[in-house]
Formats: structure tokens, sequence, C-alpha cells
């Protein structure tokens, strides 16, 4: 699920010029590491509830662990799709 | 010419317009010869300085009014911006409006992309530019509102500096695009034949191009924005000596001076 994940980053932020092979599942999404900003997060947050259904509520959940990399991103979807 | 100015006299200190496969000064002079533009022609490549993860977002009108600013602007500069566009990025929001209509989820990239003062946002960022910014809406008034506004800008800010220094400069960037054929334009004259942006960078005193606004009651039907946008470039290519823009009755008049 990390290379679909990582396919679907690449696909719906527009990074044209970055491949699956370039994006680190356990490096930081935002900010230091790939270099996402809120706007990414918010259009993130669309492309996963399209493609896998799971709704990643703001005020219910830890925004900021969920989306710190690759991994957590996969793990908080595979938990919820259970 | 070095001499003090009046009113609604000001200098065009230099020019930059852009519009696919039309980029350079020789560019828009075949253009002005010939009113040609090649179907083909590609988006203009945008300097390394502004950074990938910011082109990534920009429309290729956003592309057209960075590459005509960059050209009236040295590494590092920043100034007062006025921009001036009919109808911003109206393909966005009716690329949303579709979304909406189909029930799909709507992309807050896009949404914060389809606003009037979109590329002036992004545009600061790329320039790192926290001067003032306005993004104007011109309706039939067509281009003449922006220079108000920069002029109004260049007297206040000359006013802090007392008086009316050559460093105290404006940039004005025009833009548009044909809209999308799904909005009924008739009877209005208000698209022009393809995406431009067009950069003048103005000041009260240097040396460039004297130019004088004045009002004029002539009865005219010039069309608006995005079409008086073209016929002041041609104005800035050619010989004329004026240029008379209005509509209703209503109508301003640039001389070169």
């Amino acid at each position: 699920m990390e290379n679909e994940l990582k396919q679907l980053i690449i696909d719906a932020l527009d990074l044209e010029d970055i491949g699956i092979d370039d994006i680190d599942s356990d490096a930081a999404l935002f900010n230091d590491g790939l270099g996402l900003d809120s706007i990414d997060a918010l259009e993130l947050g669309l492309a996963i509830r399209k493609k896998y259904n799971v709704k990643i509520d703001a005020e219910k959940e830890d925004v900021v662990k969920i989306f710190s990399s690759v991994s957590t991103l996969a793990n908080y979807i595979r938990a919820q799709s259970i | 010419m070095q001499s003090m100015i009046k009113g609604s006299d000001f200098i065009v200190r230099n020019w930059g317009a852009s519009a696919p496969g039309l980029s350079s000064v020789d560019d828009w002079k075949n253009w002005y010869a010939t009113q040609r533009i090649s179907p083909d022609s590609k988006p203009p490549l945008l300097p390394n300085s502004i950074s990938k993860m910011l082109q990534r977002r920009l429309s290729l009108l956003a592309r057209l009014v960075f590459h005509a600013a960059g050209q009236c602007l040295d590494d590092g500069e920043i100034m007062p911006v006025v921009f001036s566009s009919a109808h911003g990025e109206i393909c966005k929001s009716l690329e949303m409006l579709k979304a909406i209509q189909a029930g799909e989820g709507l992309s807050p990239t896009a949404f914060s992309l389809s606003v009037h003062n979109a590329i002036a946002g992004l545009f600061s960022i790329a320039y790192s530019n926290s001067r003032e910014m306005t993004v104007i809406a011109p309706g039939l008034e067509g281009i003449a509102p922006a220079f108000i506004e920069a002029l109004g800008l260049l007297y206040e800010n000359g006013l802090h500096e007392k008086g009316l220094r050559e460093n105290n400069e404006v940039l004005l960037v025009f833009y548009d695009e044909p809209i999308a054929d799904f909005y009924p334009v008739a009877p209005f004259n208000l698209n022009a034949p393809f995406p431009c942006a067009l950069a003048l960078k103005v000041s009260l005193a240097g040396d460039g191009l004297p130019v004088r606004l004045s009002r004029s009651s002539e009865s005219r039907d010039d069309g608006e924005h995005p079409v008086q946008l073209l016929a002041f470039l041609r104005f800035l290519l050619g010989d004329e000596q004026s240029l008379t823009l209005g509509n209703q009755g209503r109508g301003w008049r640039w001389g070169k001076i």
C-alpha cells in the first residue's frame, strides 16, 4: 500500500518531477521532508477519501501524526479500512 | 525625460508581455506586423529561482503573468504591484462548478487558486514581495482603473519619501484568457483570441516612455479589459502618439509626451 499511496500523492499533488522511488516511506511529508504545505494536506485528505473511502477528521484525529509520513498514513488507512 | 511631472503623467520605465509562443520583444514586434500567433506553442519556461513546488501550482495564465512581470524586474527587486484582470482564473471556477454538479469532492487546491487574487498571492510568495498588492476586476472601464490605482500608489509613496524619486515604482500587470464557450459573451466585446499578460513598470521620474493619462468623452465601443490589453500592447509597439479606449461614453486617453 505504501507504493500505491506514493503514486496517489504524486498524482493528486502534481509532483511531476518526482517518482515513487524518490519518496521515503518514513521521511516527513511536510515542511522539511517532501516540502508539502497545508493546501497539499487538504488535497491529500480529499484524494484519500475518494480512493479509500476513509475520512480523516481534523477535529477528532491527531492529523499531524497521521500525515507525518507515508508509513503513518498507510497504517491509519489500513486500520480504518478493516 | 527628467522634468517634473503633473497629475496624471507617468513614465513607463520598461515593459514585458507574454502569450503562448510570444515572449521576447522581437516576438511581439513580429506579432504587431503580422497579427499572427502560432497555435501549438508551449507555455513559457520560468527561471529556476521559482521553485518547482510553487511552479506546479501555476496555470498557463499564471505562468504568463510571471513571465511578463519577470521581464520588468531585476533579480530580487520588489515593489508594489497592481494586477488587473476581467475574469482572472474563471476557467478554474467553471471546472469546480462542473465537479459540484457531478457530485464530486471539490479540490481545495483548485479552490484556493480560483479566487481573483490567487495569482497575486503566488506572485508575492515566488518573489518574496511583501509590498502593497491590489487586484482589480475592472468591468466596462477596461485597463484604466489599474493605471489610476498605480498613480495613487506612486503619489502616496512619493509623499512619504518627500519627492518624486526614481526608485518609487509600481508594477502594473494586466492579464486575461479567453473564457470558456459555456459563458455567453455576446453582445459584449470581452474576449481576446489568446491568453496574454502585459506588465509595465511605471514611475513618476526617471528614464522611459512618458505618458499622459486623461479622460475622454468620445463615444466609443472599444471592448473590455481582455481586448483593451492588446490595444495597449499595440500602442506600445507602434508609432501612434495616442490611444483612446472607452465604452458607453466613459473613456480614457493615453498620450505619448
